[in-house]
């Protein structure tokens, strides 16, 4: 056991059932060593790296996007609880049809002129963040046969040192395809599943115009390292 | 202690919402010398991997770290896709050399993370930016043992201040990846 396999969620990277793992996935070990020492500080990025209408995803457009308007906040924090503040949390997702603006995706599905599926905020000053989208679609992809992708956004965390960088995916509760979802389930520990999965929380949203759903999200303590503390 | 969130991959669509204008140049608060750091990404069957997304972090010319930024940049940091040749290339300042809190000799280097559809969690390594002699007090150097060279970045003999250097992520001269 390693010192921190405790807490060592994450999936591996040779995963047969996600076939591009195959050829991607590195085959020798990975090398243990101690932190440089800038790595437990991180890029700072300015207030004016983000604008405020970034965190709003359906104002892009001429008029609204369609799909079921919503509500997504939360708060980061770091495994020790502390708040990860004014650090930069990026999201992207496909349309409600379940289709990316983005020229390599072919699904047979309609662009939504009035969506991008990008947005971007600095949190707050207790590891808050709120962003207005519309909850995306799934969508199928090559990986095996019927195989579809669940509902998901992601998103790209920066935390508050190098050593805390995160990109992963927020699924919806009660989603049909998250037991066949083989990205889902590459994480092998529930709890940690689990951890991918927000909640609905009708009263962060707005009553009679979007629905609320929570997802609060833990990183790496930012003095945490592969050799212990 | 709380239950991390676990990485995901980044996947094929990742350039709708990671996109920043001029990412590929860094910041700086000081001026420095500068460098271009460029090469192309492979998989296991030697192909180009065009969907990859290279973020890198360094000391500046000085040999700490970045506070801040002059700009409406974070300083140190650059980020940049590969492009269809599977080809990355950034352009900053030549780090400076630093000392670990044990005395360690850290030869310049630049901190890289790599992220790509087939990638359940992003790849760590370091490009160094020494001849493989200066190189030779490097920590994960040292610890990459047969695998060092492919740690170290190769100056273009024509072009100066730009060094070449590859990520192949299988195969016979697999990069030596960091357990991060």
């Amino acid at each position: 056991m390693s010192p921190r396999d405790r807490t060592d969620v994450d999936p591996p990277y040779d995963y047969p059932p996600y076939k591009s793992t195959k050829l991607r996935a590195p085959k020798q070990p990975l090398i243990r060593v101690a932190p440089h020492p800038i790595e437990t500080a991180g890029p700072v990025f300015p207030q004016t790296f983000v604008k405020d209408a970034e965190a709003d995803l359906t104002t892009w457009g001429k008029g609204a996007p369609l799909g079921e308007k919503m509500i997504l906040t939360g708060r980061i924090t770091d495994e020790d609880g502390k708040p990860v503040t004014h650090s930069l949390l990026e999201l992207w997702q496909c349309n409600a049809s379940g289709r990316y603006a983005h020229p390599v995706d072919q699904h047979d599905a309609p662009l939504d002129p009035n969506f991008l599926g990008q947005g971007k905020v600095l949190t707050g000053a207790e590891g808050e963040y709120r962003f207005v989208t519309v909850k995306p679609g799934a969508y199928p992809w090559r990986n095996h046969p019927w195989a579809w992708r669940p509902a998901h956004i992601h998103l790209s965390l920066f935390g508050n040192a190098y050593s805390q960088r995160l990109i992963t995916q927020l699924f919806f509760p009660g989603d049909p395809l998250l037991p066949i979802d083989p990205v889902f389930n590459s994480v092998s520990d529930a709890s940690a599943r689990e951890r991918m999965v927000c909640t609905l929380d009708l009263e962060q949203g707005v009553e009679e115009v979007a629905l609320g759903y929570r997802f609060d999200i833990v990183l790496r303590g930012a003095n945490a390292t592969p050799m212990g503390h | 202690m709380a239950i991390r969130t676990p990485s995901q991959t980044i996947g094929p669509f990742f350039h709708v919402g990671l996109k920043w204008e001029g990412g590929e140049k860094v910041a700086f608060q000081t001026a420095g010398t500068p460098l271009v750091l460029t090469g192309r990404v492979y998989d296991g069957s030697g192909a180009v991997i065009a969907d990859a997304l290279i973020e890198t972090w360094q000391a500046g010319p000085d040999g700490a770290a970045p506070r801040g930024g002059p700009s409406a940049k974070a300083a140190g940091y650059s980020r940049a896709a590969t492009d269809s040749e599977g080809r990355y290339r950034i352009e900053t300042l030549m780090p400076g050399a630093c000392t670990g809190p044990g005395g360690e000799n850290y030869p310049p280097q630049i901190h890289v993370t790599i992220f790509a559809r087939g990638l359940l969690k992003a790849l760590r390594t370091r490009a160094i930016l020494a001849d493989a002699e200066s190189a030779r007090t490097d920590p994960l150097v040292q610890a990459a043992g047969a695998r060092a060279a492919t740690l170290i970045a190769a100056r273009d003999p024509k072009n100066a201040g730009t060094w070449h250097w590859d990520i192949r992520f299988q195969g016979k001269d697999e990069t030596a990846f960091i357990d991060a």
